[in-house]
């Protein structure tokens, strides 16, 4: 049995649904907040995973961290080195998704040459008809940057722990394989 | 050489930060460099080894992967507390072998040495071995 720890950054414009999704994620559903409010630094949560099939867990520290542009700067000193990245834009806003590169390169500049698992979200899928990022598209684009895509919707409790199950389980594979690559060595 | 930090003669991990059932913090001081710690994620990581008694300490060898900067602690209380800082090391990169490093700590006298690796060159770092001299 191993318990593994992962600092897991959820990043993306502001009003996408980052805080939606983390809480419906650390509530199991419970607590989805209809009003908006936007966070202005960086909000921790923090909730175990198991990996099926295992005995093993993953415990996420969600740092949550606020999209709005003014409020970056100051929330990338909490920032640490990372584990995983959690992207997330709004399928109904084309702006949220084109900034997805951008926030790509800010992590990375965090990461020190190291390779990170992550994964992206399009959250707010229960928004059909005014959807303005066509799934594939999407699909198509967190392929060609190596991440997993997932769509969700905080607000219909849809999908909403399957981007953190895959972090999870992503995080555990490498563990995995650095645990193979040490054990070859000694 | 005497080895005082060797499980065998006293020594023991009293505070590890991680811990993998299969790789447990005891294999850094059972003597061999096969058997090791893994660290299961994030920085800080720290481990604490306590000795049978004080100690003179000359230098420290570490075999270890991975591991970036490492900060070395010291207390001399029966019960691990009040540690002050020691000596503060960046490890090189190593690729396919084991990083293998002497810290000389100029005679300091301990009961406990902890070790805190604050920086890794991956997610995860493992130890194989610590000895004293």
């Amino acid at each position: 049995m191993v318990k593994l720890r992962s600092r897991c950054l959820l990043v993306g414009d502001a009003a996408v649904g980052k805080s939606a999704l983390s809480q419906m994620f650390r509530s199991d559903g419970a607590h989805f907040q209809k009003n908006y409010s936007m966070t202005a630094g960086v909000e921790l949560v923090v909730k175990s995973v198991n990996i099926p099939e295992t005995s093993d867990s993953v415990e996420l520290y969600i740092f949550d961290s606020a999209g709005r542009e003014t409020f970056v700067e100051a929330c990338e000193k909490l920032w640490g080195q990372p584990s995983v990245l959690c992207l997330v834009f709004d399928v109904s806003s084309e702006l949220s998704f084109s900034s997805c590169g951008r926030w790509l390169e800010r992590v990375r500049a965090h990461c020190q040459g190291l390779h990170i698992p992550g994964v992206l979200v399009g959250n707010k899928s229960d928004l059909s008809s005014r959807r303005e990022v066509e799934t594939s598209v999407a699909q198509e684009w967190a392929q060609s940057q190596g991440l997993q895509y997932h769509e969700t919707s905080a607000k219909e409790m849809e999908n909403c722990e399957a981007p953190f199950l895959s972090l999870a389980q992503l995080f555990h594979a490498l563990y995995q394989d650095r645990l193979q690559t040490i054990q070859n060595l000694a | 050489m005497i080895d005082p930090a060797l499980g065998s003669l006293g020594a023991q991990i009293v505070l590890a930060a991680s811990s993998d059932e299969n790789h447990p913090p005891e294999n850094i001081i059972d003597g061999n460099t096969e058997t090791f710690w893994m660290s299961t994620g994030m920085f800080p990581q720290e481990f604490i080894i306590r000795f049978a008694e004080s100690m003179k300490i000359a230098l420290v060898t570490m075999h270890c992967y991975n591991v970036k900067t490492l900060k070395i602690e010291k207390s001399i209380s029966d019960d691990a507390t009040d540690f002050e800082a020691i000596s503060e090391k960046e490890f090189e990169h190593t690729e396919g072998h084991l990083q293998t490093n002497d810290i000389p700590l100029n005679g300091t006298t301990a009961t406990h040495l902890r070790f805190i690796v604050t920086s890794g060159y991956d997610h995860f770092v493992s130890v194989h071995r610590v000895s004293v001299e």
